[in-house]
């Protein structure tokens, strides 16, 4: 330590000698790197659980490590779906629907050479699963338990050597889902490493790049596994490196002066210039929700009057919003996108509509001399937050139209996770009326995890409290149909439900731009939270 | 004089005593643990029960203070809640990297503000003494965060001469590459010590200007050399014991450009910390730059009780 | 600091003492003229709702960063569409509360705890000094951070932060000055004579003391408002839709690229306000015949 210390103060002084010297070469890469600026502020833990919400799964998880069930990610026009990845197939059981069978593929390596089988994957859901296994990681644990996982206590075990057996605590029928976020690693090499925090230095996964020179805030790289199991996979890169760069404007001024190739996320406001600099700028359709996440608990709250939750979505400018967003956004009006066949045919369709939205309130028994005030806790800043200030700050002014009398508590992206994981009417949300909080909708578990009423909070993620008896048992129906089409029928009565009954304020789908150098070829724009990197190539 | 340094030293340990119990208060003020923050509801609460443990979250708030006093005392900083690893490597990476912008900023600083302020002091009330010390009173008044952005505009983006942000390569011996990542957060860094160092020397050479002994030796014809080495010699320690406070200043106050930069050094590394609520970064971090600040602190009173020894009281 | 034969000089003088330094002040165009812009900068804030063109929160999608002399925005429009003016008048109230409360508060509770130290003496000083010396020990942008990070964002916490941080300097400064008056004869010769201790206090001592505080707590200001707008940079300081010069900038910087101008301007502003008070803070400091 005391020597590479010495070293880097060295540095230092012999830059004194230097400055006001500038060279105008740019730095030598190697052939087939690509450098990516993350919009996290830190690498995502690399231990096989990534932290830093889906951006640390879509660049730390899919790229080093696989999962049972994957995403397809290859196609940009029609919203991702599931396909087999370790497991090469599973199946319901038809008798008893709380087990799940998963065949494992077969010949398939960790980076270390050993093989990837049955027991390797038992011993990797003990990791999460098991308390008293010595590979038990209660941090990686209450990130993988945190997507819901329904498996019930002891619910999986080994078959033989290539299948294994899940049990559910009630019948889940979109249980694969679920997997796609728990990721397999190497016994062996932890073994090796001895503890967690060891492993991290060099990790040991099946994916389709090598996690290597991990560096906590600074960088880490991926390089080219040739051996990947997917023939079809394995990446024409040679290495990627990923860096955390939480500013939007330090990503673009990297891009700008060629420190990196791509970044996530470009400010708003520079995409015109990006492109007449000759970047190429992506706009993704994908499966994210900015709403208001309104408080149902909390007594004299307004929003308990379903009158008013409606009001409130016909009272939001969309379309301004996105023209403020340089249409990096679109409107919602629901959870899930209108052109999804899952979004039904709802009573409302919202749109910005100030006199419809002042009857409402009327009726409600809010008028002129009495407009509906309320508090919208809101964050400076935060994973897949967008520009939360002047947003909440144009919402609020077009809400002032219709009597809607809006003001802020603002706190850091922390205090309101903490506030968002307690009760409504906990101190912790210090009296707010709803909370602006990005969220994912992915897929049928994100519905149950944020609306379903035995999921509220503390126990689940249902902040607001929301309750609806119909929509619970549509629900519970969903989750025991037998076929995807009995299922998708249900979703789709649930999501008309969401639409009128407005537990959210509906605002805007996120597009997650992204910005690269014209020089990134191959990449696939997928309506997903991820990406896939072994298709992208540099000349 | 070992009398004097050791007085120093010893007092240093109720600060830093104190420090450390006002830090652990702080840090018990804010609402909800780091545990919270982490753990998402839907994890089973013995999972929550055990990170809580692992972390002494659990503990009644004076056995948390003992423990914690404890490890920061024996260097073990513990671990990180967000990356699980040592708290201790990280931080003293980050502040590895700070020192790498600081160092050549305060001396960067001193210099230009040495020769700022001298050269304004001996063209007293001329235009040139007007420029530099509107220089140097710029230098104490722009928001250095600012002028960091306005440098990346103009260096990074606009003519692509110099790297705007991160440290570039790792490793020594340096490299060209790494140097000129160095330039614009060193050049930004260093505005402040520039300012209040030549303010500090303009005001000091002008009083020994206008002490007698400089007109007898100005009288006696010495030549202009040897009466600056004079002014100079009687100039400097006042400003080296301000350099080294301002070193002080630049470790804890690099937080906004290393923000400005994507700077990984100590500053960085606090933002994040107060983020996401990472308490046992958190608290050695700024405990460990304040122990640096009172370590400074004796440096400077020694080395001025050393050069003047009517100080040592 | 003050010798003796210098502090006697000024008591002997009694009121003549400031009207020399009125008269010094009168003839340093330099600091008059910052001292006039202060004025304007001040009056133009703090009567906003007068010189504002527009409303500082009505903003138009149509209209987004704007350069200056758009359709009736003289000074262009924000990244939200609104009045930049405006919201730059209106920002100077939170940004001059922010640069002058802290020391204002400082200043009360500093400078009596200074005084209480230095006229005391003994186990009261030495308990005022040594709480002061582990505030000390934190490097003051550290202090702020560090508070605003804990207690949340908000104008109160960043008052409160800054405050903290100001409190030990100012102490410091004016418990040694006390402390040097204290042991001078006049005040000696008052305590003998029986006087009070708080008319000692009021007419020896505050006399000589309060130059040299004021002159430090000018030239604080300055340093109060970089922090402050500092904090709202990192967001831990002023929060939205309140506009504060460094929350301008902080939301402005996004748009460095689409117009450097527009961006410039909130940390222009904030420049120009610390200048105004470092130069006034030096030009009392001579006026006065303060050395530090």
């Amino acid at each position: 330590m005391t020597q590479h210390w010495t070293g880097r103060c060295i540095t230092g002084f012999v830059s004194m000698a230097w400055l006001g010297l500038a060279a105008t070469t740019g730095p030598a890469i190697a052939q087939g790197t690509l450098r990516i600026a993350m919009t996290a502020s830190d690498v995502p833990t690399t231990t096989g659980v990534p932290n830093n919400g889906f951006e640390g799964v879509r660049f730390m998880g899919f790229t080093g490590f696989d999962a049972l069930v994957m995403w397809d990610l290859s196609k940009a026009d029609k919203a991702a779906d599931i396909v087999p990845g370790l497991a090469e197939s599973w199946r319901q059981d038809a008798k008893d629907r709380k087990k799940w069978v998963f065949k494992l593929r077969r010949n398939v390596r960790f980076h270390d050479g050993t093989p990837f089988d049955a027991s390797a994957a038992i011993w990797n859901l003990d990791r999460t699963f098991k308390q008293d296994s010595k590979q038990f990681d209660a941090q990686g644990s209450a990130i993988n338990r945190g997507r819901p996982a329904y498996i019930a206590g002891n619910g999986y075990r080994k078959i033989d050597d290539s299948t294994i057996e899940f049990t559910t605590v009630r019948p889940i029928s979109y249980f694969p889902y679920v997997l796609t976020t728990i990721f397999f690693v190497s016994p062996t090499a932890f073994e090796k490493a001895g503890n967690w925090a060891e492993f991290a230095k060099a990790p040991v996964g099946t994916g389709p790049f090598k996690v290597a020179n991990f560096k906590p805030r600074i960088s880490v790289d991926l390089l080219k596994n040739p051996d990947y199991w997917d023939k079809n996979r394995i990446p024409k890169l040679d290495k990627v490196v990923l860096f955390p760069m939480p500013e939007a404007n330090t990503r673009l001024a990297a891009l700008r002066s060629g420190q990196v190739d791509w970044i996530e996320v470009p400010p708003p406001d520079s995409i015109d210039g990006l492109k007449k600099a000759g970047y190429a700028v992506s706009i993704n359709s994908y499966p994210h929700v900015w709403p208001w996440v309104l408080n149902q608990a909390k007594p004299g709250s307004p929003f308990r009057d379903v009158k008013v939750r409606q009001a409130l979505n016909y009272c939001v400018d969309r379309a301004g919003l996105v023209t403020l967003l340089n249409g990096t956004a679109e409107p919602s009006v629901g959870f899930f996108k209108k052109t999804d066949p899952r979004f039904g045919k709802p009573v409302n369709e919202y749109k910005f509509d100030p006199a419809l939205a002042k009857k409402l309130l009327a009726e409600a028994g809010y008028g002129s001399g009495k407009p509906a005030k309320a508090k919208i806790m809101i964050s400076t800043s935060g994973s897949g937050q967008m520009l939360p200030l002047p947003m909440n700050e144009f919402l609020q002014q077009s809400m002032k139209q219709c009597g809607f009398d809006i003001t802020f508590e603002v706190v850091e992206w922390g205090t309101m996770l903490v506030a968002f994981r307690a009760e409504p009417t906990a101190p912790q949300a210090v009296n707010s009326d709803a909370i602006n909080i990005s969220l994912v909708s992915s897929d049928v578990s994100m519905v149950v995890r944020w609306f379903f009423s035995e999921n509220s909070t503390p126990k689940g993620s249902n902040w607001g409290h929301w309750k609806n008896p119909k929509f619970d048992e549509l629900l519970l129906k969903m989750e025991s149909a037998t076929s995807q089409q009995e299922a998708n029928q249900h979703l789709t009565k649930m999501h008309e439900t969401l639409v009128d009954e407005a537990p959210w304020l509906w605002i805007v789908h996120d597009g997650n731009p992204r910005a690269m150098t014209k020089t990134v070829q191959g990449f696939v724009s997928a309506q997903a939270w991820f990406v896939d990197l072994t298709r992208v190539s540099l000349p | 004089m070992w009398y004097f340094i050791a007085r120093r030293v010893l007092y240093a340990i109720p600060i830093l005593l104190g420090v450390s119990l006002m830090v652990f208060l702080l840090l018990k003020l804010v609402p909800g643990d780091a545990a919270d923050i982490m753990i998402p509801p839907e994890a089973p609460r013995e999972v929550a029960a055990m990170i809580r443990a692992r972390f002494g979250l659990d503990q009644p708030v004076h056995i948390q203070y003992l423990r914690w006093l404890q490890s920061m005392a024996t260097g073990n900083f513990g671990t990180s809640i967000f990356t699980n690893q040592p708290v201790a490597s990280e931080l003293f990476s980050a502040l590895s990297n700070t020192f790498m912008i600081a160092i050549p900023a305060v001396i960067l600083g001193f210099s230009c503000g040495v020769l700022l302020g001298t050269l304004a002091a001996l063209n007293n009330g001329t235009w040139l003494d007007k420029l530099f010390s509107s220089v140097a009173i710029a230098g104490v008044s722009l928001p250095h965060y600012w002028v960091g952005m306005v440098l990346v505009a103009i260096f990074a983006v606009v003519h692509n001469v110099l790297p705007g942000q991160g440290m570039g390569p790792e490793g020594f011996p340096a490299s060209w590459e790494q140097i000129k990542h160095l330039v614009l957060p060193v050049v930004t860094l260093s505005l402040i010590p520039m300012g209040v160092i030549s303010r500090l020397v303009r005001a000091n050479v002008l009083e020994i200007l206008s002490m007698e002994f400089v007109s007898a030796l100005s009288a006696k014809g010495l030549r202009t050399r040897q009466v600056l080495l004079h002014i100079m010699k009687n100039a400097t320690p006042s400003a080296l014991a301000l350099m080294g406070l301002q070193f002080g200043y630049l470790l804890g106050g690099s937080i906004l450009v290393e923000t400005v930069f994507n700077w990984p050094g100590s500053g960085s590394l606090l933002n994040l910390a107060i983020f996401r609520r990472d308490i046992p970064v958190l608290s050695a971090i700024i405990l460990v730059l304040a122990t640096i600040f009172v370590v400074i602190n004796i440096l400077v009173d020694v080395l001025q009780a050393l050069i003047d020894p009517r100080i040592r009281r | 600091m003050l010798t003796e034969a210098e502090v006697i000089k000024r008591a002997a003088a009694g009121k003549s003492y400031w009207v020399r330094v009125r008269e010094r002040l009168l003839v340093d165009r330099l600091t008059l003229s910052v001292t006039l812009l202060l004025a304007m900068i001040v009056i133009m804030v703090l009567a906003a709702p007068v010189f504002a063109t527009h409303d500082p929160t009505i903003s138009s999608v149509m209209a987004r960063l704007k350069s200056p002399g758009y359709e009736g925005h003289w000074l262009g429009t924000d990244e939200v569409g609104r009045d930049l003016w405006s919201r730059i008048l209106y920002g100077g109230r939170y940004s001059l509360l922010c640069g002058v409360m802290p020391v204002f508060f400082a200043l009360l509770i500093g400078g009596s705890l200074g005084l209480a130290a230095g006229y005391s003496g003994g186990t009261i000083n030495s308990i005022i000094m040594r709480s002061m010396d582990i505030l000390y020990a934190f490097p003051s942008i550290l202090l702020a951070v560090a508070i605003c990070g804990m207690l949340g964002s908000g104008i109160g916490n960043t008052i409160l932060a800054l405050t903290v941080t100001f409190i030990p300097p100012i102490v410091r400064i004016s418990e040694t000055v006390t402390t040097q008056v204290r042991s001078l004869e006049f005040v000696e010769a008052a305590r003998a004579s029986g006087a009070r201790p708080l008319s000692i206090v009021r007419f020896h001592i505050l006399n000589n003391v309060l130059g040299p505080i004021l002159v430090y707590a000018t030239s604080l200001i300055s340093i109060s408002i970089i922090l402050a707008a500092g904090l709202s940079f990192l967001g831990l300081g002023v929060t939205p839709p309140d506009a504060e010069w460094g929350l301008m900038l902080n939301n402005l910087r996004q748009a460095i690229w689409v117009n450097p101008l527009v961006a410039a301007l909130p940390g222009a502003m904030i420049f120009i306000t610390s200048m105004c008070f470092n130069l006034m803070s030096d030009g009392l400091r001579s006026a006065m015949d303060v050395r530090m």
